[in-house]
């Protein structure tokens, strides 16, 4: 069902950009690659690997497995409309309800024979400890080899060293799945491309930080995650080459993402997955775009092709997700700074401690540069408690304080 | 060498060294989540976190703390690390350091968090302005080795129905050697020890194993007792788990790696794994039972935690497996939500004899 489903999805997009290339709008490049990974997981005809969120994915690329966070499955179910089921599924079976819904979605996929049999799995201790705990369970369900990475707190060179040898010994450890080497001309490749993706990257977003800005509520939504997995490939240097193109072009027409761009906005961790009217309202009735999420960004230097496990294991390091909640705030305040941010929105997504977790401080945080932060309460994978009107007044409420209120900028 | 002093140093995992920071010269003393206070925390945190943690800090936030010299938070679970945080901006003032745990015990990892005890030896050795040398902390690793055993033994003791005053008892013991200083503990166990065995004071109740993360108030263990459970096991962050004996290794030679080759090994909480025999806590769980002859396990864990809430339903599937009839129960740290459960405890007793 998800090989049709996503098959279907790239010979559509494939059509769309055939039939009208001068449509071939960056998102749409981004879209037809999501849904060509789609289609090699459920494949059955690939090595696939599932993994947590800081996996070295470009390194798993040079060594021919198709690799993914295991949280793909539960933004994809919840951007289908097909989550519900699942979640009951794993519910059913006494997988607690205030857990996040990502991981939640992925155990009821699981359940129900939607997830592809892995060869082997990968996790990692960073961004939560749930996701730990879906690796784990998967590895039980599927009785297959599961290797973890774990991310340490802080950016030493023991941690790093620590990181980048544990690395070493997944190379070891998936050579010994999958019977190959690691070639080291395929990996030198896939860190050419990571870097240049990483160069183009930085200047998406550097040009997402114009006055009004060509970003707005969805065409960068998930975006930074999501490069996370193309990263080692062409097709991640091509999708980032599109934005860049892209915005440049918008920007010396004087064109912007939200026509009469009035608030600038920063939204903190996850995007609501499945389809709401939010984004839209927000743009439409109060010129509010989202010009800035907290993971759209490079938190990373580029990697030195003679020593990558290092560089690796830097990057993974450096996420926002990862270390003190002082550190996460120097981010967000960076950002908001960058992007001239009015306000910041914190969907606070149901389940996640270490992002929940960490709210009050987070809105402390940006109060002290003068940014007010509006904290949600919503489960960003799962419709069924979705209070559509409560939100829509609240975001109205925060809209119309930003805009009485002089710019901070 | 560091001066052996009253000054107490809080601690919230049981994974913290503690014969460390008694080698440092300072009392361990366990913030336990046992109290009433103002229910603060949530707006710091989020309520949809784990009550362990949103305890601590209410008690904190009410300042409700003897004096510390330090509080040594372990990187154990998002919860945790976000205590961290929160606790740093409630009391600026406290000296605060966070080691890094990994969740495996490999030995990359091994390595790795031998150098974070180092790393906690270097701050202890700031805080109390000595310098903790290797032949101190062997001593205090063989004191607290000896603190598990004497525990140990008063377990047995319990098991057999032999001990005055149960596993409510135990557990009194158990909190006063996580806040106590280890000298006078020691002296309680031996005491305890000495006394005459008591006249199977279990003999009535049903064997039970009892685990889960935390359950720390011997109200508590009274209250499983008056629904006629006998605590002949149990494995809970605030009982069992938190104590390892101690055996000198001749193998490994550095003092810091060989305390966290213990820690690591230790009976883990959920959040540490095999990931070559994943979901083992399932296992564990149902050779513990069967250990001790249970006719029944029953699981009781704190809401939101992650950990456990995952693997609760594999954990049940083995005991079904291994025909042990289980009971689940979730609390808030608070005897009141153990007491909403005793018509279920009861029921399940019931059914078991
Ligand atoms: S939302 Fe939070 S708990 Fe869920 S996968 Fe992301 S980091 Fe983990
Ligand atoms: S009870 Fe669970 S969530 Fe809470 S601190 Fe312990 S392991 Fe973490």
């Amino acid at each position: 069902m998800m090989k049709q489903y996503f098959d279907g999805l790239v010979a559509g997009i494939e059509r769309t950009l055939r039939e009208n290339p001068e449509n071939k709008s960056p998102r749409k490049i981004y879209a037809l690659e999501v849904a060509k990974l789609g289609s090699r997981l459920y494949s059955g005809k690939k090595r696939v690997a599932w993994c947590g969120v800081t996996a070295p994915f470009d390194l798993l690329n040079a060594m021919g497995v198709t690799s993914c966070f295991v949280e793909f499955v539960g933004a994809m179910l919840a951007s289908t409309g097909m989550a519900g089921a699942y979640l009951e599924e794993a519910e059913h079976a006494g997988y607690a309800g205030d857990t996040c819904a990502y991981h939640r979605g992925v155990i009821g996929a699981m359940r129900k024979g939607l997830m592809p049999e892995p060869d082997f799995l990968i996790a990692t201790s960073v961004p939560c400890t749930g996701g730990l705990a879906v690796m784990e369970t998967l590895a039980k369900h599927f009785n297959k080899d599961l290797f973890v990475l774990n991310v340490p707190q802080r950016l030493t060179e023991e941690s790093v060293q620590y990181l980048a040898d544990q690395i070493r010994a997944m190379v070891a450890f998936v050579e010994n799945h999958t019977g190959e080497s690691l070639d080291k001309e395929n990996l030198r490749r896939a860190i050419h491309f990571t870097n240049e993706a990483r160069v183009l990257t930085e200047e998406v977003y550097r040009l997402a930080q114009s006055v009004p800005s060509p970003a707005n509520g969805r065409v960068l939504s998930n975006f930074g995650i999501v490069m996370a997995l193309l990263l080692g490939t062409k097709a991640g240097v091509d999708v980032a080459t599109a934005y860049r193109d892209e915005f440049r072009k918008m920007i010396d027409n004087g064109e912007s993402g939200v026509a009469d761009e009035k608030l600038r906005l920063l939204w903190i961790q996850n995007r609501i997955q499945f389809k709401n009217p939010l984004v839209d309202m927000l743009e439409a009735d109060y010129g509010a775009a989202i010009v800035s999420d907290e993971l759209n960004d490079i938190t990373w230097g580029a990697i030195d092709p003679e020593v990558p496990f290092e560089g690796m294991a830097r990057r993974a390091i450096s996420i926002p997700f990862n270390g003190d909640v002082t550190r996460r705030i120097a981010h967000l305040q960076q950002l908001a700074k960058r992007y001239r941010i009015d306000g910041a929105i914190n969907p606070c997504n149901w389940g996640c401690r270490q992002g929940t977790g960490a709210r009050g401080l987070i809105s402390e945080g940006l109060k002290e540069i003068g940014v007010p932060v509006l904290n949600l309460e919503v489960d960003c994978i799962d419709s069924r408690n979705f209070a559509e009107g409560q939100l829509r007044t609240r975001l109205e409420a925060f809209t119309e304080m930003l805009n009485e209120r002089p710019s901070i900028w | 060498m560091a001066e052996r002093s009253t000054e107490r140093i809080g601690f919230a995992c049981a994974y913290t060294p503690l014969a460390l920071i008694q080698a440092a010269g300072f009392a361990p003393y366990r913030i336990l989540p046992m109290g009433d206070w103002p229910d603060q925390a949530g707006q710091l945190l989020h309520d949809n976190l784990c009550p362990h943690v949103k305890r601590l800090l209410d008690r904190a936030m009410a300042k409700d703390l003897p004096d510390l010299s330090g509080v040594i938070f372990v990187n154990s679970c998002d919860a945790m690390r976000r205590l961290a945080d929160a606790w740093r901006k409630v009391r600026p003032n406290d000296r605060t350091v966070l080691i890094d745990l990994p969740a495996t015990a490999d030995a990359l990892s091994v390595s790795f968090f031998g150098k974070e005890m180092e790393r906690l030896a270097g701050i202890l050795d700031e805080w109390s302005g000595c310098s903790i040398n290797a032949a101190e902390i062997e001593d205090s690793l063989f004191q607290y080795g000896q603190l598990a055993r004497l525990l140990s033994d008063l377990s047995n003791r319990n098991r057999r129905g032999a001990l005055s005053g149960g596993s409510t008892r135990i557990q009194e013991l158990r909190n006063l050697a996580v806040t106590e200083p280890v000298e006078q503990t020691i002296l309680l166990l031996q005491q305890a020890l000495a006394e005459s065995p008591a006249t199977m004071n279990g003999q009535s109740g049903v064997p039970v194993f009892v685990f889960g993360n935390m359950l720390p108030d011997p109200a508590a263990f009274a209250l499983f007792e008056t629904c006629g459970v006998h605590v002949v096991g149990d494995d809970f962050c605030t009982g069992s788990r938190m104590f390892g004996e101690y055996e000198p290794s001749l193998s490994e030679p550095n003092i810091f790696r060989r305390m966290a080759e213990r820690i690591l090994s230790h009976p883990p909480c959920a959040r540490t794994f095999d990931p070559g025999q994943p979901i083992k806590i399932a296992s564990d769980i149902v050779n513990q039972a069967v250990a001790c002859n249970a006719q029944g396990v029953i699981g009781h864990t704190v809401k939101f935690c992650d950990p456990y809430l995952a693997r609760i339903p594999m954990i049940r599937e083995a005991l079904k497996t291994a025909n042990i009839p289980f009971l689940f129960l979730e609390g808030d740290c608070s005897l009141r939500s153990i007491g909403q459960q005793r018509t279920r405890i009861e029921a399940f007793i019931e059914m078991l004899r």
